[in-house]
């Protein structure tokens, strides 16, 4: 599949979309009739970031189980360029997250499910990228963070379900985005950016896996050359 | 054969540390001394009530007191280089896995045998006799899963440059969930006193953490700590 | 005589540096393959690798009819190795440590081989002292109890001469004498001499490639110019 569709047309794509993703969400889609009124806009980019961010972990998961079958570096630098992505849309979800938080509630920040959960995927995966740095050797280092992060994305729903529904001060404050239902205006322009985002991040998965397939060979060449 | 080879391994580490106290004589004056360092911290105004983050300053400790006690025996294993003498046997590496685990969730339980009391007397007003059992229940569930993943990633870790630097970073995020269930336990016992329907859901919530890393690790013990 | 051991076309990888670059020998069953070369040469990653500590990169390596990668359980119950870790845990005492390892390796009637193997190797009277107050050639002749513990068939020896006194050499090679039948033998040495006085078999490996594979027997003088010519350092004679 990914051979069909060449890179730069991919990116075209996934621009067409997010513009259009934008043009719609804020011209065709009503304004939300909820309190927040018009901030509710970053919904249409701060959800399918957030979605985006968890499909990159979810290929990562699968990358390490296929690194762990076949010890295949090519599966290793799928999941390095997966975490690493998941990692910048996970930054950006945050940063999304306290700019509709102080638009729509007055504050930077709330100890909320999504955001904290957020929060600690952050840390999850930056400690991915800390476990691969402390090791030298390159087949070790590709099982350990194999490893790593098969648990840390089974972690990840754990986690979300613990802040969610395990109240943390004895009376929890829950707050809840907009309603359920979405008009099918909204969903349009919705879906549209989250088609958008996803062709992002494919794009950037092919155009980042060459570069670091290009510094791979190299490092080799480097190598025999050297001795 | 298999449970032959796991009372082995219990054995060996459980004398050996009998034997040298090291770790749990190390572990138990850090837990104590950490109460005494959470009250001077914590009681800046006059007469503030701390009952309310009870449950959290005993995790807390608990889990700090791991990081060292984990950091240590894998320590002496990998010194020795006993880990080659241990992985020439013919034994599954699971077996490992579980002896090890267990004999760090016998570690935990003797420095808490020591630990709680003494917290109970410094810090809890209330009587929790009534509820001593579901107290134990959530200890148990929350020192396995604490010893089951830190077993696992405390094997990745002794590997690498970094070392006990590694560990909590790899450990803390994932071990958000279960501090967030046994605290909010904990301190529902100490402040409140609950019976099990009040705490059922935090229970239950620790027993699927539990299984699911349990499983998790049986499947990814192998890679962790081959060569 | 079946074929003890068998490797063909090993090699393996630390990173960039290719350290084994396609080795192929084999071993039959009673005979003792001596195995020389310079530090670094590869000498003790293919001893690992057929002890199944290391994983081969490329290549089959069979080790008493099974495939170290693909079966590598029987493979560790025929083996014993002895390095120069002891791999004992300095604060168990030596029945302790020998109790573990029976234990992990299914021994039967543990206490009776225990006693008998302290014995042989005049390590009795100090069974109950910790592993810490040993001497380093006492813990030596423990690591050996250790090896054949669980009566290997195959013992595989990572220098196993270096550091020992002139008692525990003593030992060791009359422990090799006695259950020298019926037992296959790799052993890395510097160690010129009990390289050619007990070997059947002789190879030196260099850069991760055998530079030279002989049957014994040969005169000692002309294998120690071989010797000179691909080992730099200096020999042990």
């Amino acid at each position: 599949m990914k051979q069909l569709v060449s890179a730069p047309a991919l990116f075209v794509g996934a621009g067409i979309c997010l513009i259009a993703g934008l043009l719609l969400a804020f011209l065709y889609a009503p304004v939300d009739a909820s309190s927040m009124g018009f901030s509710q806009k970053i919904f249409f980019y701060h959800v399918p970031i957030a979605e985006t961010a968890l499909v990159a972990f979810g290929i990562a998961f699968v990358a390490a189980i296929g690194y762990l079958r076949t010890q295949n570096p090519k599966w290793d630098r799928l999941g390095l360029v997966c975490v690493r992505l998941g990692l910048l849309f996970s930054l950006l979800v945050m940063v999304t997250g306290m700019i509709w938080g102080k638009a729509a509630w007055g504050v930077w920040w709330a100890w909320e499910p999504r955001l904290t959960t957020f929060l600690l995927v952050c840390f999850l995966y930056i400690a991915y990228l800390v476990l691969r740095s402390a090791v030298e050797e390159e087949q070790r280092r590709a099982t350990y963070a194999a490893v790593f992060a098969i648990i840390a994305f089974i972690d990840v729903p754990i986690t979300f379900f613990a802040t969610r529904f395990l109240p943390e001060g004895l009376h929890p404050v829950v707050i809840t985005a907009g309603g359920t239902g979405m008009e099918s205006s909204m969903l349009i322009s919705f879906l549209v950016s989250m088609l958008g985002m996803t062709l992002l991040l494919v794009a950037l998965i092919r155009r980042d896996l060459a570069v670091e397939e290009l510094q791979d060979r190299v490092a080799d060449l480097k190598h025999t050359i050297g001795g | 054969m298999g449970l032959r080879q796991f009372m082995a391994i219990l054995r060996k580490d459980l004398i050996r540390e009998l034997r040298t106290r090291e770790m749990l004589i190390s572990m138990i004056l850090f837990v104590l001394l950490a109460m005494v360092i959470f009250h001077y911290a914590f009681t800046v105004k006059e007469g503030a009530e701390l009952t309310y983050f009870t449950g959290g300053m005993l995790w807390v400790t608990f889990i700090f007191a791991m990081l060292l006690g984990l950091n240590r025996s894998f320590a002496q294993e990998k010194d020795e280089r006993c880990l080659d003498g241990l992985l020439l046997c013919p034994v599954d590496r699971v077996i490992i896995f579980l002896a090890k685990t267990a004999g760090n969730l016998i570690f935990l339980l003797i420095i808490q045998v020591v630990a709680v009391p003494v917290f109970t007397l410094f810090f809890v007003e209330r009587s929790y006799v009534g509820d001593l059992l579901p107290f134990l229940v959530v200890l148990l569930l929350a020192d396995v899963g604490i010893c089951a993943l830190g077993t696992l990633l405390a094997t990745i870790s002794m590997n690498t440059r970094s070392r006990d630097l590694l560990l909590p970073i790899i450990f803390l995020p994932l071990i958000v969930p279960v501090l967030i269930a046994a605290t909010g336990a904990t301190t529902l016992i100490f402040a409140e006193g609950a019976g099990f329907g009040g705490l059922l859901a935090r229970v239950l919530f620790l027993l699927g953490f539990d299984a699911v890393f349990i499983v998790a690790a049986y499947g990814t013990y192998d890679f962790a700590i081959g060569e | 005589m079946p074929l003890e051991i068998e490797v063909e076309g090993l090699r393996k990888t630390f990173g960039r540096r290719e350290v084994l670059k396609g080795l192929s020998f084999s071993l039959e069953r009673g005979g003792f393959l001596s195995i020389f070369g310079p530090n670094g040469a590869g000498k003790t990653t293919t001893l690992r690798v057929l002890a199944t500590l290391l994983s081969a990169g490329a290549g089959t390596v069979r080790v008493a009819g099974h495939d170290v990668r693909d079966d590598p359980m029987p493979v560790r119950r025929t083996i014993g190795f002895i390095s120069h870790n002891p791999m004992l845990y300095l604060d168990l005492t030596a029945q302790e440590n020998l109790r573990f390892y029976a234990d992990m390796y299914g021994v039967d009637a543990r206490e009776a081989r225990i006693t008998e193997l302290l014995e042989r190797l005049e390590l009795s009277h100090r069974r109950h002292d910790v592993v810490r107050t040993y001497s380093k050639g006492m813990r030596q002749r423990l690591a050996i109890a250790r090896a054949i513990l669980h009566r290997p068939r195959v013992l595989l020896l990572d220098e196993p001469h270096s550091g020992l006194d002139p008692r525990a050499v003593d030992i060791l090679d009359g422990l090799l004498t006695e259950i020298r039948d019926e037992h296959t033998f790799v052993m890395v040495t510097h160690n010129i001499a009990k390289g050619l006085e007990w070997g059947t078999r002789l190879m030196i490996v260099e850069n991760g490639r055998i530079a030279y594979e002989h049957a014994a027997g040969v005169d000692p003088e002309s294998f120690g110019a071989v010797y000179r010519e691909h080992v730099q350092e200096g020999a042990v004679l």
